[in-house]
């Protein structure tokens, strides 16, 4: 039995298009693997693959060495726990609600089920707007609650999508920052983003680099870690730009500058 | 907001058992028949299929993330309206009966259209959406071939196919109380029990399935349970309009969305609700009965308009 999640050759058709080409990928318990690529490079499809919510054409999704697409929803629920790009409630629930129902697959008294979710709500510092309707939170304070939700599931694995998609600079380092908890608490990651340099605020000093995946066209370009020297090319040429890579207050951070050269 | 839930749990008390005493007023000699035997029994079928309904609505709209959606969303009524169109063509002829022939034919026409809806609902790559579309595609399929066999029927059978779709509470006794009640109560306590998971589709049916919902169980339970639990109420009393429509929004406006609440309440405030506009539909024209589907539209909705409009500003 393997440990964590394992895809193995995964290949997903839809309407005559190729949207994952022979995938194969491992995220182990405490592994931070960031997804990048262009739009339409397959991230989101992978992370779906990934949670049995589509069934690949070819090639196998295991989880704790267990295909997912075998898993009853409740045992799944055990596993992976998923942050979607946006996380809207329909109606205005509380906060509070919103985290409990990330308890649904503990067989415990609703009771129980509250008092988790207020700790998880505690440990993002989020108890004070337990009760406040979700939809009247500010988008940083609604992926707090979300971010509250992934914690009372108690799952070894987390998907992110696109987490800090709509926050603004303040709110993407406080999300990553709180990113980078879940990671030190021994989860496995995995998270889609095309802006890399946001995995620089889930590091703690003298902790492990992220692992860097770069998709296009569904295929894996490259595995590498964030602080691996060539990491620049690659994602330069990923992304179709030159990459430079640079350094800030000792993080590494890329940017992107056109192809033909000329500015600095 | 514990007050008043309260409050609106007294309201509803009060006004079912207030329900049986509004009316014209009768003589002593015919008193006890009238109010034993025809206004309570009636008080205590509004209460029914009050609740029922109210509940299959709120199930519904929670189920599709969609406040519109209704049994009528996924065919229930439309193949009630058959059916009793049918038995109304055909029986006029072969029964003289009448009655329960013509319930009895609802209740296969409603339950005959939800449950191909509900085998849709249960198909793997399926989403909400498509079940509400597949709902409405059966819903006028079976409504097309309705008005076919108004176009064939008689005078005398349309003006009973129009009187049985304006929706109306009969005169049944105890027997038709009786006869719904495992009905009702199959529908309410099965529903009530998905309360937990439909707390988790809040934020959609994928991130739920992630949460460890069998979402298309769920889904398949409910929708069979609410349309076993409509047919049976639409087969005695004809479509009754805007009950299960109404009476979730009331309540999520009143006293909020959560689903702990809203399905519970929806079951209380829909029972008294119905009583109440039976009620009225007794005073409104006295000696001549009112359908009850029209009263409940008439009071329902500027209801309803008031709490959008106050949720507005």
């Amino acid at each position: 039995m393997t440990a964590g999640l394992t895809l193995d050759t995964v290949t997903v058709r839809a309407r005559g298009r190729t949207l994952l080409d022979g995938v194969s990928l491992r995220v182990a318990p405490g592994d931070f693997v960031a997804i990048v690529g262009p739009n339409g490079a397959g991230k989101t499809t992978l992370l779906r693959v990934a949670l049995g919510l589509l069934r690949p054409d070819a090639g196998q999704v295991r989880v704790e060495g267990r295909d997912v697409s075998g898993l009853k929803p409740g045992e799944r629920a055990a596993l992976l726990a998923w942050l979607p790009q946006r996380l809207e409630a329909a109606e205005p629930i509380t906060a509070l609600e919103q985290v409990v129902a990330a308890r649904y697959r503990f067989p415990e008294s609703r009771r129980a089920s509250e008092t988790a979710a207020l700790r998880a709500l505690a440990e993002v510092g989020a108890q004070d707007f337990a009760s406040r309707p979700v939809t009247e939170l500010s988008g940083g304070e609604r992926q707090r609650v979300a971010v509250a939700g992934l914690l009372a599931q108690e799952t070894p694995l987390v998907l992110l999508d696109e987490p800090a998609n709509f926050l603004d600079p303040a709110q993407q380092l406080e999300l990553y920052t709180r990113v980078g908890h879940l990671w030190r608490a021994g989860r496995g990651l995995l998270c889609v983003t095309h802006d890399v340099n946001v995995l620089t605020h889930a590091r703690a000093p003298g902790t492990r680099a992220p692992r860097v995946v770069g998709l296009t066209g569904g295929r894996v370009m490259f595995d590498l870690d964030y602080d691996a020297p060539d990491l620049g090319e690659h994602l330069g040429a990923l992304f179709g730009v030159r990459m430079h890579s640079t350094s800030v207050d000792g993080h590494r951070v890329f940017v992107g500058l056109p192809r033909g050269g000329g500015a600095p | 907001m514990k007050l008043r839930l309260w409050a609106v749990l007294a309201l509803c008390g009060v006004a079912c058992a207030v329900a049986p005493f509004i009316g014209p007023g009768f003589s002593a000699d015919t008193a006890d028949f009238i109010f034993w035997q025809l206004r309570v029994p009636r008080t205590l079928m509004a209460m029914l299929v009050g609740g029922t309904l109210s509940l299959v609505g709120a199930v519904y709209q929670s189920l599709f993330a969609n406040p519109l959606a209704a049994p009528s969303t996924v065919g229930t009524t439309a193949g009630a309206t058959l059916g009793a169109l049918v038995a109304i063509v055909l029986g006029a002829r072969l029964a003289p009966g009448g009655l329960p022939l013509i319930t009895a034919a609802a209740f296969v026409g409603a339950l005959g259209v939800s449950f191909v809806v509900a085998a849709i609902a249960a198909g793997r790559r399926v989403r909400m959406n498509d079940v509400v579309l597949a709902g409405i595609a059966c819903s006028m399929a079976a409504g097309a071939l309705a008005t076919g066999l108004q176009f064939s029927a008689d005078s005398a059978e349309l003006m009973a196919a129009t009187r049985w779709s304006l929706g109306h509470l009969p005169q049944v006794g105890y027997s038709g109380v009786l006869l719904l009640t495992p009905f009702a109560v199959v529908t309410l306590v099965g529903l009530l029990t998905l309360t937990r998971a439909l707390e988790v589709f809040i934020a959609g049916e994928e991130h739920a399935e992630s949460q460890g919902v069998p979402v298309r169980r769920v889904r398949t339970v409910a929708i069979g349970l609410g349309a076993l639990g409509v047919a049976a109420c639409v087969a005695w009393c004809g479509p009754i309009a805007f009950v299960e429509l109404i009476v979730p929004h009331v309540v999520r406006r009143t006293l909020g969305v959560s689903r702990r609440v809203l399905l519970p309440g929806s079951v209380v405030v829909g029972a008294a609700f119905l009583a109440l506009c039976d009620a009225s539909a007794r005073v409104v024209l006295p000696g001549r009965e009112l359908p009850v589907g029209v009263v409940t539209a008439a009071l329902g909705t500027p209801l309803l308009v008031y709490l959008v409009a106050r949720g507005r500003s």
